[in-house]
């Protein structure tokens, strides 16, 4: 998980350009400067590339919602990489 | 230890292998942020526009797409442009990617995006912000989704073919009414196809299936589209990239993002390239190296009988075929070069000698072959070619000679070739370099052109005085206003002319059609023949009459036909077009350009006089009335 999250927050760091961005679990959208709908997509097909994983639509619509935050986030990769979250 | 510069970072990352890209791009993509931060614009400029290549990743694009944006508003980057992108679907993604290939062309634009999916209402209602943004080109970024009229599976083929004609029908008229109120030229996508169809392998069969219908439309707008509109071919791009992966929906029902967005990427490229070519940007001329290039093995090594080249092996095979693919290149227009270390006679003799060649000496138009460096000999094909070095990409499999061509020649366009033959052809392809939105008898007729103008060359050395060589050419021109005929061309010409350009102005194939329109504008063309071939249409030339005065407001000439009287023709022509309308006075106007310092005294060679100089800008007067006529050794053909 450890690993999931330090490259999760490279990728962050590459989408957003900002290389200070530390991850937490209990970050939201509303937290990360430019995470609008556009940074949105750029976010998915980064992570989905990095991790070579592939996002269901609704999983894509959700983590946005106000109740989903970076937490949920790394345990779906981790979900979808088949390790325990 | 040194840190390594902008251009060491940069050839690192285009040189780099699939694992080492990424870290080449942030180490590249850091040191750009640095540039900007320390103000130098112009070296991150440069850097930027040559890191944006074929088979960028759409993460990386975004990357560079920030550092672009950072730099922009900076003055004087790049040629400004006024884009306007109007969709069906969320376009925001897909202009970053225009705006990224664009600016590597070296063009700035100013985009305006309108909202999702209102693009009939900004055209069609004249107070629509649209008009008020006033764009030279205009995008119309459709999808499948918006083909209106689609026929049902059962009804009958006639009515189908009724509104298949109906449906092109409303789209010209679309067209038509943006263009009579903007008068910009408009790039227009056909229609892809969703990655499901309703008849699977039976689809194309059946008269009135959805395939049928959009291949039909596809094919009417083809046909039927005038020429201020540029079609974009969407549907060969989803094929190329591939329908399956085009159609990942799932960013379509979340944000109406139109393909996978990883294949933005290329989109952006592919509608970029027709608006660089709108332009006049795309590159004329393909310069290649020889050996290990054109054919396997080293000849001065291996001599004729031991490159390979050619049936019977597959390496000679796949050079043979990338020989035709640039003959195929050649036989459209694109000017060859060779530039190559070898001994000339050798490398020659290959062309002349070598049976499976495709390629022959009289498809290369400039060859140098010495031991001279690449990039001085590749300044030496432009000057003999008459073009800019930023018009020439070139070819050669060793990648220190491409190294030291990007450092030492940094206009010259340089792909990564892969290790293997079989590679180069999609090398070149995914330049989208030489890309055309309109093809004249001038474009496949230009290597005769340059070839003649060799022979010219030779003949003027012989000549004694330049009198008699004029005369000796035996040259024959048409002077006439611009029609139908010569639209194409003459608005060609007035987007690529650089050097013998007066005052550059450029103008869409809709523009000069309003001014060919006009009564006040006066228009012409000349085409030239003489006894070595015929040069086509050469120069384009407008005026506006206003009172007592005819105003040059364009006037441009191919370089090609230099020094040969066609201006003083054209200037004994403007005297009795002003003689018979009555007007005074003849104005011309220079306004200096980094490439037109050619014509800085076109005018005072013709005889006219300065009366006013602002910043470089000269302006010139003819009284009518005294005018005597110029000599020329033109004949004129009677119209």
């Amino acid at each position: 998980m450890d690993e999931i999250r330090s490259e999760s927050q490279q990728v962050f760091r590459d989408v957003f350009g900002d290389d200070e961005i530390v991850l937490r679990d209990d970050m939201t959208a509303d937290d990360v400067d430019g995470w609008d709908s556009t940074a949105h997509i750029n976010l998915i097909v980064a992570l989905e590339k990095h991790f070579k994983v592939k996002f269901a639509m609704a999983e894509i619509s959700r983590m946005k919602d106000e109740d989903q935050n970076v937490g949920g986030l790394l345990r779906l990769i981790a979900k979808k990489l088949g390790k325990a979250g | 230890m040194t840190q390594p510069t902008l251009d060491d970072l940069l050839e690192t990352y285009a040189t780099a292998d699939a694992a080492q890209k990424k870290p080449a791009l942030a180490a590249l993509i850091k040191r750009l942020k640095s540039a900007v931060q320390a103000g130098d614009y112009v070296s991150a400029t440069a850097a930027l526009r040559k890191a944006i290549s074929p088979g960028l990743d759409y993460t990386s694009a975004q990357s560079l797409h920030r550092v672009y944006k950072s730099l922009k508003d900076q003055p004087k980057l790049g040629g400004p442009l006024r884009l306007a992108v109007l969709g069906s679907f969320t376009t925001g993604q897909l202009i970053s990617m225009i705006e990224l290939s664009l600016f590597s062309a070296g063009i700035v634009a100013e985009v305006y995006e309108a909202d999702y999916g209102v693009f009939r209402q900004e055209i069609l209602d004249p107070t629509s912000t649209l008009y008020e943004f006033r764009p030279q080109v205009m995008f119309l970024a459709t999808s499948w989704r918006d083909l209106g009229g689609a026929p049902e599976l059962h009804s009958d083929p006639a009515a189908a073919q009724q509104l298949v004609e109906a449906e092109v029908d409303r789209w010209l008229n679309l067209w038509n009414a943006a263009y009579q109120r903007l008068g910009c030229q408009i790039v227009q996508n056909n229609f892809d196809a969703p990655a499901w169809r309703q008849l699977g392998n039976y689809e194309l069969r059946h008269p009135t299936s959805l395939r049928r219908y959009s291949a039909a439309v596809n094919q009417a707008f083809q046909d039927r589209a005038p020429p201020f509109v540029t079609i974009h071919d969407l549907d060969e791009l989803s094929a190329q990239i591939g329908r399956a992966r085009w159609g990942d929906e799932r960013f379509f029902h979340h944000a109406k993002i139109p393909c996978d967005p990883e294949c933005l990427v290329e989109y952006g490229q592919s509608v970029a390239s027709l608006i660089v070519a709108l332009q006049g940007l795309s590159k004329k001329c393909l310069a290649l190296d020889l050996d290990n290039t054109l054919w396997g093995g080293v000849i001065g090594d291996d001599g004729l009988g031991g490159i390979r080249l050619g049936q019977g092996n597959p390496e000679g095979e796949s050079f043979l075929a990338f020989q035709r693919y640039v003959k195929s290149l050649k036989d459209r227009g694109v000017i060859l070069a060779v530039c190559s270390k070898n001994e000339e006679p050798v490398a020659k003799e290959v062309f002349e000698k070598h049976r499976e060649m495709a390629l022959r000496l009289e498809d290369v138009s400039c060859f140098v072959a010495n031991w001279e460096p690449k990039a001085d000999n590749l300044r030496r094909i432009a000057m003999a070619l008459n073009i800019g070095r930023d018009s020439i990409v070139f070819v050669d499999d060793n990648p220190v000679e491409r190294a030291l061509v990007r450092q030492l020649a940094p206009d010259v366009m340089v792909p990564e070739l892969p290790e293997d033959p079989a590679g180069y052809i999609a090398a070149i392809e995914n330049l989208r370099a030489f890309q055309v939105v309109s093809l004249s008898s001038e474009d496949l007729k230009r290597t005769e052109f340059y070839q003649a103008n060799a022979q010219r060359q030779m003949q003027e050395e012989t000549a004694t005085n330049i009198d008699d060589f004029l005369k000796s050419l035996a040259m024959v021109a048409r002077v006439a206003p611009i029609d139908a005929t010569t639209l194409e061309r003459s608005a060609q010409l007035i987007n690529k002319s650089n050097q013998f350009n007066l005052t550059t102005r450029r103008r869409s194939t809709a523009e000069v059609q309003a001014i060919v329109d006009d009564p006040q504008w006066v228009t012409r063309t000349v085409s030239l023949v003489d006894k070595f071939g015929d040069n086509g249409l050469i120069s384009v030339l407008l005026a506006r009459a206003d009172q007592e005065t005819l105003a040059i407001d364009t006037w441009l000439m191919s370089c090609r036909v230099l020094k040969r009287g066609v201006e003083s023709l054209l200037r004994n022509k403007l005297v009795e077009i002003a003689r018979e309308r009555g007007l005074r006075q003849i104005v011309g106007e220079y306004i200096p350009t980094a490439k037109n310092v050619i014509v800085k005294d076109h005018y005072q060679n013709l005889g006219l006089t300065k009366f006013s100089e602002d910043d470089g800008r000269t302006r010139w007067r003819l009284e009518v009335a005294t005018a005597e006529p110029w000599p020329v050794f033109i004949q004129e053909e009677a119209p």
